[in-house]
C-alpha cells in the first residue's frame, strides 16, 4: 500500500522530467541546443501561478475536466508497477487502467466540445476517431501479455515474466510491444499522429482540445498528459520487458529496480525522440493506415500466441 | 522405353527452334516427327493395353496412362498436320513472320513433351511439376498472336492456373504427409508406392489433400467455378493450339485428379468422399457451361464452354462411379478430345475465311466451304451427343451409371442440361452454316490438306460410335477395377 | 529430444513470416513490396535450415540455400528490374484500402488457424504448428492478388502463395523428396520469368501494367 503511494508520487514528480528528456533529446537529434530538461517544471510552475479564464459558454464540464484527468492518472499510477512490482493490484487490473485513461479521454473530448470553439470540436472528433482504433489495440496487446503470463493484474504480469527468466518469451511479446509502442505515440499525441510541440496546425488533435484551458487548469491538463505519457512508458517497460524490476523490497532489489527503470525509460525516451525527429507527421486521412497496422499487429500477437 | 516418348519431342522442339527461318524444313520435320511420336506413343499405349503396366522407376504407365498417351500423340499429330496449312495461311496474310513460326512448332512440341510427362510420371510431385510446366509452355502458344486480347487471355491463364496449381501442390504435400507415418523416410511420393500402402494412409490428411488437389488441378481442367481462364485462353490461341488445350490438356489435368481419386478409393476413406466432390464440381461445370453456351456470341468461346461442359460430364461419370460410370468417363475423355479437335480445326478454317469470331457475322459456311461445313455440322451433332456418334455412347453410359446408382436428381439435371445444350449449340452452328454468306467472302476451302485431319477425326468418331475396338474395351474394363467400379 | 533453442528460432521465424504477410499488405510502394518479400523468403530459408539442422536431413539444407538464393535474391532483383524497365510507378494502388485489407487479412489468419487446428494435432513434425501460418500465407497471397491493381503485384502475390506452400511442406513433411523440390523451384523460377516477359508485353501493348485494363474478354 505504502509502496504504491510512494511510487505514484514518484511517477507524478518525474513525469515533467521525462517529457523534458524527450524534448531535449529531440533537440539533440535535430542539431538544436534545446531547453533544459527541467523546463517542463518551470512551465508548470508558471501556469500554476496564473488564474484560469473560462469562456462564458463553458459549463461545469470545463471546470471539472482538469481535476478528473488528474485524478484518473493518479489512480492509474497507483496500479501500475514502477520500481517494484508491488502496487495496488488488488484494487484493479489492466482493464481498469485502460478505462481510467478512457475516462480521461472522454472528459477531455467533452471539454473540447464544451467551450464551443470550432477547434475544440475538431480536436474532440479526431481524438475519438483515433481512439476508436487505438483503444482495442492497447487492450489486445496487454491481453497478449496477460495470456503469456496467465494473469490480468499488471503487477502479476511483471512478476511472472521477470521471475521466469526467458522462458515466457515468445514472438507474441514483440508483436504486442510493437503494437503498444505505436499506440503510445497515438495516445500521447506524438509524431507521426499528432505534433505535440505546436498548436498552429489545422490537423492538430490533442492541442485543439486543450486550447480553451488556461492557467491552473491548463497546468493540470499538461501535467496529467505528461504523467500519462510516463505511465505508458512505464507500462511498456514493466509489462512487456519487466526484467530488472524489484521483486522484493530489499536494498539491492530496489537499487537494481531503480537502475533498470531509469535505463529503460531513457531508452524509450530516446526511441520516441528518434521517431519524432526522423518521421514527418502523417496526413490525417493517412492515419487509419498506421493505426490499423498497429491494431493488426496486436491481433497478430494474440493469434500467434495461440498458433505458435 | 518410355524415355523415347519424352526425348523425341524435346529433340524435335530444339530442332524447330534452331532451324529458325527454314519454314519448309520445319514443317517437314514437324510432321515426320509428330508421326514418329504417334507411332512410338501408340506402341507404348497398346503395350499397356496388351500386357498391363510398365514400371521403369520414375516412369510408370498403366492402361490409364496408356489411354492418355494415345490421346496426346494422336491429337498432337493431327494438330501438327493441321498447323501446316493453318500457319501458311497466317503467314500469307502477314499475321506472323517466319521466325515466329519456328517458335510455334518448337513450343508445340515442348507442350506435348510436358503433357506426356504428366501421364508417365510415377512421382506425384513430378506430375505437379509437369502440369505447371504445361501452363508455362502453353502460355507462349496462347499469347502467340501478341494482340491485346490474346495477351489478356495469357495473363489470366498464367495467373489463375498458377494459383490453382499451387493449391494442388499444397494438396500433394498433404497426401505425402499422409504416407509418412507408414513409409517413413523411405516415402518417395511415387503413386505406385502410395497405392501399395493405400489402406494405411491417414484419412484426415488425404481428405484435405484431395480437396486441394481437386481445386488445384480442377482449375487446370476447367471445372467450374475455377474455369474463368478457359474460355479466354481457348478462344485467343491459334486453332490447332485450342484443339490441344481443349482436347488434351484438360484431360491431362483431369488425369492428375483421378490418380488421387483412385488413391482415395483404396484408402480407409473409401471412394465416397472423392466421388461426391467430383459429382458436385461436375454438375456445377455442366450448369455454368450450359448457361454460357445459350447466350454465346463468339464461336470459339462456344467451343470452349462446350469443353467445360464435357469435362463436367467426365467428372460426373467418375462421380457416379460403378462399372458404367467409370467406363463412360474414360471413354468420354477419348471421345471428347477427338470431337473437340475436329470442331476447333473447323472453327480455324471459318476464322481464317471470315476473319471474325462473332457468330452473328458468320453466315453461309455451307456455300463458301462445303467440306468444312459438312464436317463442322457432323462435329456439332457429335459433340451434342446425337447418335450414332461416339459421344452419344459415353454420355448414355454415364446416364446409366447415374440411374444404376439411384441418384435421380443429378440424373434429371444432367439429362435436362444435355437437351438444352443440344438445342442451343445446334442453333448457333446451324445459323453459321446456312444462310447467305456476307459479301466479299470468296468461295473455296482454305486448304485441302487442312481437311485431312478433320476427315480422319470424323471417321474416328463415327467408327467409335458404332463399336469400341476390343483391345481398348478390354483395357478400359481392367481400369474399372482400379477405380473400384467392379460390381 | 528437440532442442528448445531450435524450436524458439522456428517459432520466431514463423512469426516473422506472418508479420511479413501483413507488412506486404500494408505497404504502398512497389520497392518495399519486393524487399519485404525477400525478407520473408529469407526467414523461410532460415526456418528450413533450422529444420535441416534439427532433423539431420541433408537435402533440406539444399532447399534452404535454394530458397534464399532464388527467392530472397534473384527473384526480387528480377522483379525490381522488370518494374524499372517498364517504369511502373511506385505506388501499389490497392483496390481495397489498406486498413480494410489489414482487417481482412487478420480475419483470414484466424480462419486459417481454425481450419488447420484439427490437422495440426495430427502432425508429427516438430514444426507442425507452422501449418496455420502457412495457410494464412497462402490465403493472404491470394488476397493480395485479387486486391491489388498492378500486374506485377499479382506476381508478388503468387510468390507469397508459393512461400506459404513451401512453409507447409517444411512444417508437415520436412519438405518433399529432393527431385520434386528442385523441380518446384525450377518451375517457380521459370514461371516468374515468363510472367515478367508477359508483363513487359502487356505494358508495351496497353501502355500500362494496370491489370484492370485486362477486362475486354468477357461474355
Amino acid at each position: 500500500m505504502l509502496t504504491s503511494m510512494v511510487q505514484a508520487l514518484l511517477v507524478l514528480a518525474l513525469s515533467p522530467l521525462f517529457t523534458g528528456l524527450i524534448r531535449r533529446s529531440k533537440a539533440y537529434f535535430q542539431g538544436r541546443q534545446g531547453a533544459s530538461v527541467l523546463q517542463p517544471y518551470r512551465d508548470l510552475a508558471k501556469l500554476f501561478r496564473k488564474d484560469s479564464v473560462l469562456s462564458h459558454d463553458a459549463s461545469w464540464i470545463m471546470t471539472i475536466t482538469p481535476y478528473v484527468c488528474m485524478t484518473a492518472v493518479i489512480a492509474a499510477a497507483l496500479m501500475v508497477p514502477f520500481i517494484t512490482d508491488s502496487s495496488l493490484g488488488f484494487v484493479g487490473d489492466l482493464i481498469v487502467v485502460v478505462y481510467l485513461f478512457g475516462t480521461m479521454r472522454f472528459f477531455m473530448a467533452l471539454a473540447g466540445l464544451d467551450a464551443g470553439s470550432s477547434f475544440g470540436g475538431m480536436g474532440s472528433s479526431r481524438e475519438m476517431t483515433v481512439s476508436a482504433i487505438v483503444e482495442p489495440t492497447i487492450l489486445l496487446s496487454i491481453f497478449t501479455m496477460a495470456l503469456i503470463s496467465g494473469t490480468t493484474d499488471l503487477s502479476g504480469i511483471s512478476r511472472n515474466l521477470a521471475t521466469s527468466g526467458l522462458d515466457l518469451v515468445r514472438p507474441a511479446l514483440f508483436l504486442a510491444l510493437a503494437a503498444f509502442f505505436i499506440s503510445t505515440l497515438a495516445e500521447n499525441a506524438r509524431v507521426p499522429v499528432d505534433n505535440p510541440s505546436t498548436h498552429l496546425e489545422l490537423t492538430m488533435i490533442h492541442e485543439a482540445m486543450v486550447l480553451e484551458h488556461s492557467g491552473k487548469h491548463l497546468a493540470l491538463m499538461e501535467w496529467s498528459s505528461m504523467t500519462k505519457l510516463l505511465l505508458y512508458a512505464v507500462i511498456m517497460a514493466n509489462v512487456f520487458l519487466p526484467w530488472g524490476i524489484a521483486t522484493d523490497l530489499t536494498a539491492i532489489g530496489l537499487a537494481t529496480g531503480i537502475v533498470a527503470m531509469s535505463l529503460k525509460l531513457l531508452l524509450f525516451g530516446l526511441a520516441i525522440a528518434l521517431v519524432e525527429s526522423s518521421m514527418a507527421k502523417l496526413r490525417l486521412f493517412r492515419l487509419p493506415n498506421l493505426l490499423t497496422v498497429s491494431f493488426s499487429l496486436s491481433l497478430l500477437a494474440v493469434i500467434s500466441y495461440y498458433i505458435l | 522405353m518410355i524415355e523415347i516418348a519424352l526425348i523425341s519431342p524435346a529433340v524435335l522442339a530444339i530442332i524447330c527452334l534452331l532451324l529458325g527461318r527454314h519454314t519448309r524444313a520445319i514443317e517437314a520435320i514437324s510432321v515426320a516427327g509428330a508421326g514418329s511420336l504417334l507411332v512410338s506413343g501408340s506402341y507404348l499405349a497398346f503395350r499397356t493395353f496388351d500386357e498391363g503396366a510398365i514400371d521403369e522407376g520414375i516412369w510408370f504407365m498403366d492402361q490409364f496412362s496408356g489411354l492418355m498417351m494415345f490421346i496426346i500423340v494422336l491429337i498432337g499429330f493431327l494438330a501438327v498436320v493441321y498447323s501446316v496449312p493453318y500457319m501458311r495461311q497466317e503467314m500469307a496474310t502477314g499475321e506472323v513472320g517466319k521466325r515466329k513460326v519456328s517458335y510455334y512448332y518448337g513450343f508445340l512440341f515442348l507442350f506435348m513433351l510436358t503433357m506426356v510427362m504428366v501421364v508417365v510420371s510415377d512421382n506425384l510431385g513430378m506430375v505437379w511439376i509437369a502440369v505447371e510446366a504445361t501452363t508455362l509452355v502453353s502460355a507462349f502458344l496462347v499469347g502467340f498472336h501478341n494482340k491485346a486480347t490474346s495477351l489478356e487471355a495469357t495473363w489470366k491463364y498464367l495467373i489463375i492456373c498458377s494459383i490453382g496449381i499451387s493449391l494442388a501442390l499444397l494438396g500433394t504435400i498433404f497426401v505425402y504427409a499422409s504416407s509418412l507415418p507408414v513409409l517413413g523416410e523411405g516415402s518417395d511420393l511415387h503413386w505406385t508406392s502410395l497405392m501399395a500402402v493405400a489402406g494405411q494412409l491417414d484419412p484426415a490428411f488425404l481428405k484435405i489433400g484431395f480437396v486441394l488437389v481437386l481445386i488445384g488441378y480442377g482449375t487446370k481442367a476447367g471445372l467450374a467455378p475455377m474455369h474463368t481462364w478457359l474460355p479466354d485462353a481457348h478462344s485467343q490461341s491459334p486453332s490447332p493450339v485450342s484443339a490441344l488445350l481443349s482436347g488434351v490438356l484438360l484431360n491431362c489435368a483431369m488425369y492428375a485428379v483421378l490418380r488421387y481419386h483412385i488413391l482415395l478409393t483404396h484408402s480407409p476413406l473409401g471412394g465416397g468422399f472423392s466421388s461426391g466432390m467430383l459429382l458436385l464440381f461436375g454438375m456445377l461445370s455442366l450448369g455454368v457451361a450450359a448457361a454460357f453456351i445459350i447466350t454465346q456470341k463468339d464461336y470459339k468461346r462456344l467451343l470452349a464452354y462446350s469443353s467445360i461442359e464435357h469435362i463436367g460430364i467426365i467428372a460426373i461419370g467418375f462421380g457416379f462411379g460403378g462399372f458404367w460410370g467409370v467406363f463412360g468417363g474414360l471413354l468420354h475423355m477419348l471421345n471428347h478430345s477427338l470431337t473437340k479437335a475436329l470442331l476447333f480445326f473447323g472453327a480455324g478454317n471459318v476464322l481464317q475465311k471470315y476473319g471474325t469470331k462473332n457468330i452473328s457475322e458468320v453466315r453461309g459456311v455451307g456455300r463458301t466451304m462445303p467440306f468444312t461445313a459438312a464436317l463442322l455440322l457432323l462435329g456439332a451433332l457429335a459433340i451434342t451427343g446425337s447418335p450414332p456418334f461416339s459421344i452419344f455412347i459415353s454420355e448414355i453410359m454415364v446416364l446409366a451409371a447415374g440411374i444404376g446408382q439411384g441418384s435421380f436428381l443429378p440424373v434429371i439435371i444432367y439429362s435436362g442440361i444435355l437437351v438444352v445444350v443440344f438445342a442451343a449449340f445446334m442453333g448457333h452452328v446451324v445459323r453459321m452454316i446456312f444462310g447467305e454468306p456476307p459479301p466479299g467472302i470468296e468461295k473455296g476451302e482454305i486448304s485441302r490438306s487442312g481437311l485431312l485431319p478433320m476427315v480422319a477425326l470424323a471417321a474416328a468418331i463415327m467408327i467409335m460410335g458404332l463399336y469400341i475396338p476390343g483391345l481398348l474395351g478390354d483395357a478400359l474394363k481392367e481400369l474399372i477395377g482400379l477405380f473400384g467400379g467392379m460390381e | 529430444m528437440v532442442n528448445d533453442l531450435s524450436l524458439d528460432t522456428i517459432n520466431a521465424l514463423a512469426a516473422l513470416i506472418l508479420l511479413a504477410d501483413f507488412m506486404l499488405v500494408a505497404s504502398s510502394r512497389m520497392r518495399s513490396l519486393t524487399r519485404i518479400f525477400a525478407l520473408q523468403s529469407l526467414a523461410m530459408g532460415g526456418l528450413a535450415a533450422v529444420v535441416a539442422f534439427e532433423t539431420g536431413v541433408g537435402h533440406i539444407y539444399v532447399v534452404a540455400v535454394l530458397s534464399i538464393a532464388l527467392k530472397a535474391v534473384v527473384i526480387p532483383r528480377f522483379i525490381d528490374y522488370t518494374a524499372d524497365k517498364i517504369q511502373v510507378n511506385r505506388e501499389v494502388e490497392p483496390l481495397v484500402k489498406i486498413p480494410g485489407s489489414l482487417l481482412i487479412c487478420a480475419a483470414i489468419t484466424m480462419l486459417a488457424y481454425f481450419v488447420t487446428e484439427p490437422i495440426m494435432e495430427l502432425g508429427t513434425a516438430i514444426t507442425s504448428n507452422c501449418l496455420a501460418i502457412s495457410f494464412a500465407t497462402v490465403l493472404i497471397g491470394m488476397f493480395m492478388m485479387v486486391s491489388r491493381r498492378k500486374a506485377i503485384t499479382e506476381v508478388v502475390g503468387l510468390l507469397v502463395v508459393e512461400n506459404g506452400v513451401f512453409l507447409a511442406a517444411v512444417s508437415t513433411t520436412y519438405s518433399m523428396p529432393m527431385v520434386v523440390e528442385l523441380g518446384v523451384f525450377f518451375d517457380i523460377f521459370v514461371g516468374v520469368i515468363i510472367m515478367g516477359v508477359f508483363a513487359f508485353r502487356i505494358n508495351r501493348t496497353f501502355e500500362t501494367v494496370d491489370s484492370t485494363v485486362l477486362r475486354r474478354l468477357k461474355d
